[in-house]
């Protein structure tokens, strides 16, 4: 990946070599923009994880950035200029994250910063980001405190988040399953939330908590709480086990069977998580932003591209890791051409309050940047392991879609204080 | 093969050689960072790792008692600073004070439990004890922010009375941090070089024959753990205050092992200043293969394995080979 | 009222992994007085040669390939679990040579090359196997569930624990009573003695070395069915191994099976009763029983302690 590698040095010397080419065969389409508009190009930093927990969810997300800028340099550019990425791995861990985007924007000049999975590295990105006044797409974080008390002016959040997903799945469940609820809870701040909202779901709805199970983080053997669960023998398991914790639980459960008694609910189910694993390891109900077989306009020819930009890739269709790391992407540079500057306060006030359509998003519904939180609200779907695959990608059944109205989080509008406008420093990248 | 306490003891004043490059360099870093390709925030970072290091070196290396779980009080110190400025006042001193404070009382507890033991049996224990800080870190998520971390942490400014300096800004806050360290790390020397120190490395040579001359060693080894760990806290202050939050992470055993690894790698068993060098390899390499490559860890690693294999004493190892009159054992 | 027998059995069986998961590590500790940070590493590529072992995908196109696949999951699967740890034991042996240099001085720079190794065999991985999450495939003999008491558990589990047993004895048997375990267990501690015995010492080393990364690839192959298979797997190993070790006491064999059985069953009644407090009864065991046992529970002298 040499071209995401580029030191100042190396990319004056690229630039200038570039500018020189373009007078006789430019690599570019659109020769004649680049002309007019040379001057620098425009720098988007990838904060993606490339080791540690996230390594693997990181690699998607980041591939999904990168097609969507190699499409908008296909078309010449941003306000006619190129754009170029850098990627450095924030290890999942979120000290490095804070070190990485000071680095990114300190020394390697980027006017924006892309990516996260991990909440702590997307909290860690987003203070620094704000410190500078620099755009952040923090597109694969679902906490609800990131678009919550840790929400920031320059933050923009792209996933469904715990909350979200809870609603899709609540009371449709209740009245599927039954109403005796068994709460299995990672014991950290992500697990917490996503157990209280659900708590709060099950008091509105007339569902009732029958046990609480927390479990550490870092757990890697489910066994005793798998026996506890049987012994309390509730109608329903609520299951916020997230990471490889998670991974863990569905291959334990899948050996026992227990995958369909008691019915699970597992808040989400990340695609490059689960690709290629037998289709028991995916027990239960579990929501989703997207999913490749989604039965609408520009999805397959979406998947098409993937295909042709990623031939080598393990990963043989997009999940909804890459899709929000694209759309997230995507819509930034529209906003920037919309904005008709590269100005930070402009692009965010294009971005703030944005509506997509359904169709632009390959969603069911339109959706919403939220101009309170900073959230995307967008449909959520529940889906549960495919009992008919036609291939061995097609692991998922999407059962329920819900518009983004119904699942909203509005918790989150008194828990987020956006800074002021005037307290965010301004530039033009 | 050298060890520390083959060097001769200096005594008198620590303003040496390497001191004084030391300290030349670590003044003007911020004229030449940029020039030569880094930028200042990593400054900021080597700057307070010099200091975490270099405390943890007078347990690891001058002591010989292995540490692993250290990261704990730069953790607790990291916390504690932010707890400070969010539930007390915002407060530079006030706020330092207390990162060193809540370390050095950690530090001091855990010492209690720990001063007699040796060996790997020391080693494991601060595993333990390293472990149960971090997991509280993450379980009492109502006061530490769990896995979120403590946010919003702020840099309040520096108060001298006649001036009131606005630390925001990275270099000035480098200047700071750097002043503290040039503070701090001469205490070191002098403390090392000093019949303390002395002490420490007959402790760590034959502790059975420091204990008939008449030692009371475990006082030794209670104090060395409380004083690093104290700077720890102080380091860890400042860790939170460059970003402007704390997280669980720094305690977990993994962060803890890193410390260890950039002690060896300078060659902190074999030299005072063996801990800066390791700090200053250890995040410049990472730094820049990091920028060049996806695979970075791969070389990474290939490079502490090719350490080991030709100059296992670390780089301030071979320092000492290219000037054999200095240091040879006696 | 929870129902305590279920958590006892489910605790043991705990007990037996983590003893699997130790043993590798224990035995280059016990022995060779370094402690292998690659440790995880190894357990997790011995997983990965086993996955690739079982998949045979690298021989598609071959012709090979189809008549591999075609044979029946069982005997491709005995073939890895021999397989795998005997990969993983070439790795650990080429990490032997790198240690030599080290040998001699500060047992530490013997941590300070393993830590980097581990950095190397999983960037390796990586490179090798991708980052996605993989599935080990077992037969389905000892797949799936079973019922006792009106409860589930997994068959799977059972036939892991059986394995930790006999793992666990091998071991014992190739230490205590044979004369290759009584040269093993002298070189550690008397290596004039190897010498004048007429054994190469470097040899000696190698082969040890080569057997606990060995016996780590084995724990990989058989644990990764539990937990699942990613490229970091391993940095669950090191800790569990570093903990029984210290409770077990350095260099006694018994006392780190004991330590596991009573890590595992101190996860194991935690995680019935006060399961959010699951990970952290292990360190309080840890604390508990060096305070009052300065050297663990079976621990005899060792260089490690100074």
């Amino acid at each position: 990946m040499a071209r995401s590698t580029l030191t100042r040095r190396g990319l004056l010397g690229t630039t200038a070599a570039a500018g020189g080419l373009s007078v006789v065969n430019g690599p570019w389409r659109h020769n004649r923009v680049w002309a007019q508009a040379s001057d620098k190009p425009i720098r988007i930093g990838l904060t993606s994880d490339a080791s540690g927990q996230y390594a693997n969810s990181g690699a998607s997300d980041r591939r999904g950035m990168i097609m969507a800028i190699d499409e908008a340099n296909a078309k010449g550019g941003v306000l006619g200029r190129r754009i170029e990425h850098i990627h450095l791995d924030t290890e999942t861990t979120p000290a490095t994250g804070s070190r990485v985007a000071e680095r990114m924007i300190t020394r390697e000049e980027c006017g924006f910063l892309v990516g996260a999975v991990s909440s702590g590295v997307a909290n860690a990105i987003s203070q620094v980001a704000q410190k500078y006044g620099v755009i952040y797409m923090n597109t694969n974080s679902s906490s609800p405190s990131e678009s919550g008390e840790n929400c920031h002016r320059v933050k923009f959040v792209w996933d469904g988040n715990g909350t979200n997903f809870a609603k899709a799945a609540v009371k449709n469940s209740i009245d599927r399953f039954g109403k005796s609820w068994l709460l299995l809870t990672n014991d950290y701040v992500w697990g917490h939330e996503t157990a209280a909202s659900t708590r709060a779901l099950l008091a509105e709805y007339g569902g009732e908590v029958a046990d609480e199970i927390l479990v550490p983080q870092g757990t890697r053997d489910f066994s005793a709480a798998l026996l506890s669960i049987q012994q309390a023998n509730p109608d329903v398991v609520a299951a916020a086990v997230g990471g490889d914790d998670q991974k863990a639980l569905r291959q334990q459960v899948a050996q026992l069977g227990m995958g369909s008694k008691p019915a699970w609910i597992n808040n989400q189910q990340d695609w490059p998580d689960v690709y290629g694993l037998p289709l028991d390891n995916l027990f239960g109900v579990f929501g989703t932003t997207w999913y490749y077989k989604l039965d609408l306009p520009g999805v397959a020819e979406f998947v098409q591209r993937y295909q042709a930009a990623y031939p080598d890739t393990s990963m043989r269709v997009p999940g909804n890791v890459f899709y929000n790391g694209y759309m997230a992407t995507r819509e930034l540079l529209a906003a920037i051409e919309r904005a008709g500057t590269t100005n930070n306060i402009a692009v965010i006030k294009q971005l703030e309050g944005l509506k997509m359509s359904a169709e632009s998003r390959m969603q069911t519904y339109d959706a919403m940047i939220d101009p309170v939180t900073h959230q995307v609200q967008q449909t959520i779907y529940l889906a549960t392991a495919n009992p008919a695959p036609v291939d061995e990608n097609d692991m998922f059944e999407i059962l329920t879609e819900s518009p983004p109205d119904a699942v909203r989080d509005t918790a989150a509008d008194t828990a987020c204080k956006l800074e002021s406008y005037e307290d965010t420093p301004s530039f033009d990248a | 093969m050298i060890t520390l306490s083959d060097l001769p003891a200096k005594g008198g004043s620590p303003l040496t050689w390497p001191m004084g490059i030391f300290l030349l360099g670590l003044a003007t870093a911020p004229f030449w960072l940029g020039p030569i390709g880094l930028y200042q925030y990593l400054g900021i970072e080597i700057a307070i790792w010099i200091l975490y290091a270099m405390g943890f070196n007078l347990l690891f290396g001058y002591m010989g008692l292995h540490s692993f779980g250290h990261g704990a009080y730069l953790g607790v110190g990291a916390y504690a600073f932010g707890l400070f400025q969010l539930h007390v006042a915002t407060s530079l001193w006030g706020g330092l004070l207390a990162a060193v404070l809540a370390a050095t009382l950690a530090g001091a507890l855990v010492g209690l439990f720990l001063a007699h033991r040796r060996g790997i049996y020391f080693a494991l224990l601060t595993i333990a004890f390293g472990q149960v800080f971090w997991f509280s870190a993450i379980k009492l998520h109502a006061v530490t922010g769990g896995e979120d971390g403590l946010l919003g942490i702020p840099r309040p400014p520096l108060e001298l009375g006649f001036a009131r300096i606005d630390l925001n800004d990275n270099a000035a806050f480098y200047w700071f941090v750097a002043a503290l360290v040039a503070l701090v790390v001469p205490l070191l020397w002098r403390l090392v070089n000093a019949p303390f120190g002395r002490v420490l490395q007959a402790i760590r040579q034959n502790e059975l024959r420091a204990r008939f001359v008449g030692y009371e060693v475990w006082r030794f080894k209670w104090a060395t753990f409380t004083l690093s760990a104290a700077t720890a806290g102080l380091a860890g202050g400042l860790f939170a205050m460059a970003q402007e939050s704390a997280y669980p992470d720094v305690m977990s055993l993994h962060q803890s092992g890193l410390i260890v690894m950039m002690v060896l790698v300078g060659g902190g068993l074999v030299s005072f200043w063996g801990p800066v060098l390791g700090v200053i390899l250890y995040f410049i390499a990472r730094d820049v293969l990091g920028g060049l490559t996806e695979t970075w860890l791969l070389w990474y690693g290939l490079m502490f394995v090719v350490m080991v294999m030709v100059r296992p004493e670390g780089l301030a190892g071979l320092v000492h080979v290219l000037r054999p009159g200095k240091g040879r054992a006696r | 009222m929870l129902n305590l027998v279920p958590h006892l059995v489910n605790g043991l069986t705990l007990g037996l992994l983590f003893a699997l998961i130790a043993l590798g590590f224990t035995l280059i500790v016990g022995v060779m007085e370094v402690i292998n940070l690659a440790h995880g590493s190894l357990f997790a590529l011995g997983a990965y040669f086993a996955l690739s072992t079982i998949g045979g995908d690298w021989l598609a196109g071959t012709g090979l390939g189809a008549w591999w696949q075609g044979l029946p999951l069982w005997s491709r699967y005995v073939l890895a679990l021999a397989i795998g740890p005997v990969l993983a034991g070439a790795a650990g042996m080429v990490l032997e040579l790198c240690l030599r240099p080290a040998y001699g001085k500060a047992p530490l720079y013997g941590l300070l090359l393993t830590f980097g190794a581990a950095l190397v065999i999983e960037e390796l991985i990586h490179l090798g196997w991708g980052t996605g999450e993989q599935h080990l495939e077992v037969p389905q003999a000892i797949n799936g569930a079973f019922l006792m008491g009106g409860l589930i558990f997994s068959k799977y589990k059972f036939f892991a624990a059986g394995f930790a047993i006999l793992a666990i004895l091998a071991v014992w048997l190739l230490l205590e009573r044979t004369p290759y375990g009584a040269v093993i267990k002298a070189g550690a501690h008397d290596s004039e003695m190897v010498r004048a015995l007429g054994y190469d010492l470097a040899t000696l080393r190698l082969l040890v070395f080569g057997f606990g990364a060995a016996l780590a690839g084995l724990a990989g192959v058989i644990m990764v069915p539990i937990w699942g298979l990613r490229p970091h797997v391993g940095i669950d190993v090191v800790i569990p191994a570093f903990l029984i070790i210290a409770i077990g006491g350095v260099g006694s064999f018994w006392g780190a099976v004991l330590a596991a059985l009573l890590v595992g069953l101190a996860v194991g009644i935690t995680g019935a009763y006060a399961p959010a407090w699951a990970t952290m009864s292990m360190y309080i065991l840890l604390i508990l029983i060096l305070g009052f046992r300065a050297r663990g529970l079976l621990g005899r002298k060792s260089a490690l302690e100074s």
